[in-house]
């Protein structure tokens, strides 16, 4: 398996509010909404102009153990 | 078919005081549900039993929750989960080679449970995911195959 350059999220979630959810724009490189439900996250996006974001969370504590 | 594990920010913490990303072998997927779609993450946990997504990705597939097909399980915290299953389709992206471009689709029975709204992305489990396709992980390489 060859090597290939992982996705790297680090400065556009840089700034991003944890335990919020965040919608992306479908190229990762910007935030077009956040809110504290999907809704708020998806209505922002919208209005933004990215009717079909990337929707995530940058969870409140380091890692995830699932 | 090759992807990228992805890379988030981290905090420092006690046990690894220099950590300040932490990398993961994500997915980016479109979940559909006849008209109605949903774009999120997913996590290939090979550890996971089951396909599992945060409950209100559900409503934005016009899945009522909560139905009749329901699920306990149980993962790291002490009391039993609930899930409820549903049958959508899962679209694969291949952001290797382009953002939002499709690699590979398949149907699943997905479960949507109100315990992963907190970390805000999905598990794709051993059943309905590593049932399916045979996975390779190469963590030093930053990539893993799916042999779709």
């Amino acid at each position: 398996m060859a090597a290939i350059a992982p996705i790297d999220l680090t400065a556009v979630l840089k700034d991003a509010p944890a335990g919020e959810w965040i919608a992306l724009s479908r190229d990762e490189q910007r935030i077009v909404g956040t809110g504290k439900t999907l809704d708020e996250a998806l209505s922002e996006a919208k209005k933004q102009g990215e009717g079909e974001p990337i929707v995530l969370k940058v969870p409140p504590v380091s890692a995830l153990i699932l | 078919m090759q992807f990228p594990f992805v890379v988030f920010p981290s905090q420092p913490s006690g046990a690894f005081p220099g950590v300040k990303t932490v990398k993961r072998p994500l997915l980016f997927l479109t979940f559909q549900r006849g008209q109605k779609i949903i774009n999120g993450l997913a996590v290939v946990d090979s550890g996971a039993d089951e396909c599992i997504f945060p409950a209100s990705w559900a409503a934005q597939l016009d899945i009522a929750i909560p139905n009749q097909n329901t699920y306990v399980f149980s993962g790291t915290a002490d009391a039993p989960q609930l899930a409820y299953f549903e049958n959508i389709q899962i679209h694969v992206w291949n952001n290797a080679v382009s953002p939002s471009q499709i690699a590979f689709s398949f149907d699943l029975y997905a479960g949507f449970c109100e315990t992963l709204e907190h970390v805000g992305m999905g598990l794709l489990g051993q059943n309905g995911f590593f049932s399916r396709f045979p996975i390779r992980v190469d963590n030093a390489k930053n990539s893993f195959d799916i042999d779709v």
